[in-house]
């Protein structure tokens, strides 16, 4: 038998949470009516004990006397009728079996409390009470029972008994109805006020099922409004928090928490002074509890920006912004506040910064590479003449000539002017690149006796090589010039003499870095590192040491190119070079240079010969010294020369049929450049070679710097007998494995 | 609403039959009458109660002790009540001669005498209640001023049991002179005397 379940008549009408609750608040009824007929139980049944122990304790027969059996009957009898109903509201309460049990028992307990009291109409009395409390169940089912059971007892005692009910040994059958009447009689009422009760609970469960609704809809706006706000907090990074300075309580919202690195239960119990302390970094801590006592003193808001450190040790940048409330007396009451995680914005800010440090650089280097590219192709053209000229007529000179040394200084001065003009070129990373597979080993290790002259013997020189060193690709003149820069850089800090060390070994860089704006990608690198024991560096020296023009050396002893050229050249070779020092405690220049796996390319034998040709050669050059000097050149060596001032002046050369071997044009002409005029000549002549010269290319030939196979070019200035070696090796067909070597010329 | 596992109806139909029947059990033990014996049809002479010459004269036998003649006596108190004086009444104690005589002066003593027109009397070992033929307390006998026995018999309708019966009635009209409903009932209470002899309840009279 279950539980109560009540089902009114127009079900449908009444939506399932309302009898849901309408039928809980009844169970809770029934269970609360069961546990009071539980304990009434046992009161009775103990007070009909006592009932009859004091009103009939014994009975007697003449003089003898024996315990009446009223009280057996009240022992016995009453705790069978106990039993059964307060084990069930003890066990079941709120089963339906219970309460009916509990009826027929109330029933059965006031036919012997009658019984025991000699049948007073008082104790009648309690037939009616137990009916009355019975109506607490509400079930009128429970009424009926106990209706039932009443009118059972006094049909059958009136059958068999009547004496004893209607006080005649004979009476009419339906005189049972006249006391079965007064009990109908409350009864009925009874079953009119549980009905109107039910009604009543009915319309409570009914306002009550709205009230949830409402509040249902109200917590899920509330809910949804504050998943919102947390959503926009963690958005904008922007936590809430408030402090209530009274009792020292701190309350924070879930995104100030995990800007603060915190977990929910970490605040439960810690004043603001604690949190602060535990979070705010330590060089920040001071300013921001001067903020917070300042705001507590004078009520005003604060902003104040701060650290924060994270338990997993990163470092976060915050703002918190407050405002203090007063009470009515002006005292500070509470303090509110908000605080955003800025560390993002911050670290934008600081790359915004670089990448304008890097843009004034770049526009710095480029305006720098725009003069140095103006000056050199002007001093490189007046620089060929003087070279070209003093070379040839030194060749035709006799080795006797008393002149022959002055031009031989000539000869020398314009071979250190066309370096210094290189390395304009090469720090604003102007110059063309003609890179080979190198083994760096054998570039150091070639070095070695002119570095070993060139530091002097103060300095002691230690070269500590990889045996299985990886290949590089660059410019083997180039990366000459940046050791042997270093080197000069070494020898000066190590003025009253000391170590060089020059060092290769293969390097794998499993994490990117950056320096200097610079970024070394995660890969196999090659690494070259020049350290010395120097006077090393200042942190101030070092910010600024690759810069062109920047230089600690005295007036005259430094041009300030030297280590901008380094940069300029290894930038080109997409390499990186770092610096590491310290003041007293020496340099380490570390060069790192892309590995490769392609084999070595030979180097080109250096002669000082001059191959002859009869080919049939067009020259293009806007510079008519430099023009004449290369005619003359070449018509020495046996070659048949055709020249034009421009590319507009040599295609119709070429348009009116005479054949060319080669095509010898400079690359910046007027009008029409050199590459303009061979993208010409090709339609005409497919098959023609050609080579490029130049002393600055502007990047016509190759925009990043590096020519690409199949194209042949010669940097200016250049000797007669260069020109006359590269001009063989084309028509020969051997270009593409020559290389050109420059002559390392000490720049700083 | 799950149906009751079956144990459960057994158990339940058990109790509500043995407690019906502890009702059934009180219910008879209550209606059981007690004996009493001849009853004299004219007044016997010896006998330490004087016949009134005046008014007919009732004697109510009682055992001070027992707890269901406190009905008898309220009855017998309303009976007095309703005669309007028209009855010379007696109560008489049963009382053994080895009990002190505080024994009989108990509650129903004291409650007997406190009832106005009852004269009360102590049966010292029962000599009285033998010439009447009382062995039932609550044993009620009415004689006529000349002697002539006109009702003997209980006053109440059961054990201990207040309430309308058919022995007041017949007594209140016998005194208002008009025919009773019976001339003899059945005496519910205690056993007066002891007496071992055991005698069968009159057959009850009633009026219909």
């Amino acid at each position: 038998m279950s539980a109560t379940s009540f089902k009114p008549s127009s079900d449908a009408a009444y939506p399932p949470r309302v009898l849901a609750l309408f039928n809980e608040q009844w169970q809770s009824i029934i269970r609360h009516t069961d546990r009071l007929f539980l304990w009434l139980m046992i009161i009775q049944w103990f007070f009909a004990v006592v009932l009859a122990v004091w009103i009939s304790p014994r009975t007697w027969n003449g003089p003898e006397s024996t315990i009446h059996p009223h009280v057996w009957i009240a022992i016995f009898l009453g705790a069978i009728i106990t039993s059964a109903p307060v084990v069930l509201a003890w066990r079941q309460p709120g089963k339906v079996l219970t309460r009916h049990t509990i009826a027929i028992a109330q029933m059965l307990m006031s036919a012997l409390l009658i019984h025991l009291t000699g049948g007073r109409i008082e104790t009648h009395f309690h037939v009616f009470g137990s009916l009355a409390i019975l109506a607490f169940y509400r079930d009128w089912p429970v009424l009926i029972s106990a209706s039932v059971v009443v009118y059972v007892d006094h049909l059958l005692r009136g059958f068999f008994i009547p004496q004893s009910v209607y006080g005649v040994v004979a009476a009419s059958y339906w005189r049972s109805f006249e006391h079965a009447g007064w009990v109908a009689f409350e009864v009925i009422f009874l079953l009119i006020a549980i009905r109107k009760s039910l009604q009543e609970m009915l319309a409570v469960a009914e306002r009550q099922a709205k009230l949830e609704e409402v509040n249902a809809t109200v917590e899920r706006a509330v809910a949804e409004r504050t998943a919102e706000l947390t959503q926009a907090q963690q958005i904008a990074k922007l936590g809430n928090w408030e402090w209530d300075i009274l009792q020292d309580k701190t309350s924070w919202s879930s995104e100030t928490q995990r800007i603060y690195g915190h977990q929910p239960d970490d605040f439960g119990g810690k004043t603001m002074q604690q949190c602060i302390d535990e979070r705010v970094h330590p060089d920040d801590l001071a300013r921001v509890r001067q903020v917070m006592a300042a705001a507590l003193k004078t009520g005003q808001p604060f902003v104040c920006e701060h650290r924060i450190c994270l338990p997993d040790g990163t470092e976060r940048v915050a703002v918190g912004r407050g405002e203090v409330l007063l009470n009515d007396r002006g005292e500070p009451m509470k303090m509110l506040g908000v605080v955003q995680d800025i560390t993002e914005a911050k670290r934008a800010q600081e790359a915004l910064r670089r990448s304008e440090e890097q843009l004034r650089q770049s526009q710095k280097m480029e305006a720098v590479g725009r003069l140095a590219g103006g000056v050199a192709h002007d001093f490189n053209n007046l620089l060929m003449v003087i070279n070209g000229y003093s070379a040839m007529t030194l060749q035709q000179m006799d080795a006797v000539d008393p002149l022959r040394k002055n031009l031989e200084e000539t000869l020398k001065a314009g071979e250190r002017a066309s370096a210094l003009t290189r390395q304009l070129l090469a720090f604003s990373r102007k110059q063309v690149l003609q890179p080979r597979v190198l083994d760096l080993n054998d570039v150091v290790g070639g070095m070695e006796k002119m570095l070993r002259r060139l530091i002097g013997e103060h300095v002691e020189l230690h070269t500590a090589f990889e045996t299985a060193l990886g290949h590089v690709k660059a410019d083997p003149g180039q990366i000459e010039q940046v050791i042997l820069n270093l080197a000069i850089n070494a020898r000066d800090a190590m003025p009253r003499g000391g170590r060089l060390t020059i060092r290769t070994s293969n390097v794998s860089v499993d994490q990117k870095t950056s320096f200097r704006n610079r970024e070394l990608n995660v890969g196999e690198y090659v690494m070259l590192s020049v350290t010395d024991s120097g006077i090393g560096m200042s942190e101030d020296v070092k910010a600024h040491l690759f810069e062109p023009f920047f230089t600690t050396k005295g007036v005259g002893k430094g041009t300030g190119l030297g280590l901008a050229t380094c940069y300029g050249i290894i930038a080109q070779s997409h390499g990186d070079i770092r610096v590491y020092s310290e003041p007293d405690q020496g340099t380490t220049f570390k060069i790192y240079l892309p590995r490769t796996n392609a084999p070595l390319e030979p180097p080109d034998p250096d002669a000082e010969s001059r191959p002859d040709g009869t080919e049939s050669l067009l020259v293009v050059e806007d510079d008519r010294t430099v023009r004449t000097m290369i005619v003359t050149a070449l018509e020495q060596c046996g070659y048949q020369i055709q020249e034009a001032g421009d590319g507009m002046e040599a295609l119709p050369l070429l348009e009116q049929g005479n054949s060319f071997d080669l095509l010898i044009t400079d690359v910046i002409m007027p009008r029409m450049s050199g590459k303009e005029l061979y993208d010409e000549v090709k339609k005409i002549s497919p098959g023609l070679k050609v080579l490029f010269i130049s002393g600055y290319t502007d990047d016509v030939l190759a925009p990043t710097g590096v020519l690409g196979k199949g194209i042949s070019f010669l940097e200016k200035p250049f000797s007669p007998a260069r020109l006359a070696r590269k001009v063989r090796e084309i028509l020969d067909g051997r270009e593409e494995k020559t290389s050109h070597r420059r002559k390392i010329v000490t720049a700083d | 609403m799950t149906k009751p596992p079956f144990i459960k109806v057994l158990a339940f139909t058990a109790w509500l039959l043995v407690a019906a029947g502890g009702i059934v059990i009180i219910a008879d033990y209550e209606s059981r009458a007690g004996r009493f014996g001849v009853t004299p049809e004219r007044w016997p002479s010896q006998n330490l109660i004087s016949l009134d010459p005046q008014h007919d004269t009732l004697v109510m036998f009682a055992h001070p002790q027992c707890p269901c003649t406190r009905a008898s006596m309220e009855e017998l108190n309303q009976l007095l009540a309703q005669s309007g004086g028209h009855v010379a009444a007696h109560v008489v104690f049963f009382r053994p001669a080895k009990f002190p005589a505080d024994w009989a002066h108990a509650d129903l003593w004291k409650t007997a005498s406190t009832i106005s027109g009852l004269a009360v009397h102590e049966d010292v070992d029962g000599p009285v209640a033998k010439h009447f033929g009382a062995q039932t307390s609550g044993f009620v006998v009415l004689y006529r001023p000349d002697g002539q026995l006109l009702f003997h018999g209980g006053i109440t309708d059961g054990r201990g049991h207040v309430g309308d019966n058919v022995g007041k009635d017949a007594i209140i009209s016998l005194l208002a002179g008009r025919e009773p409903s019976a001339t003899d009932t059945p005496v519910y209470g205690c056993s007066l005397t002891g007496d071992s002899c055991p005698m069968p309840a009159p057959k009850t009279t009633a009026a219909r």
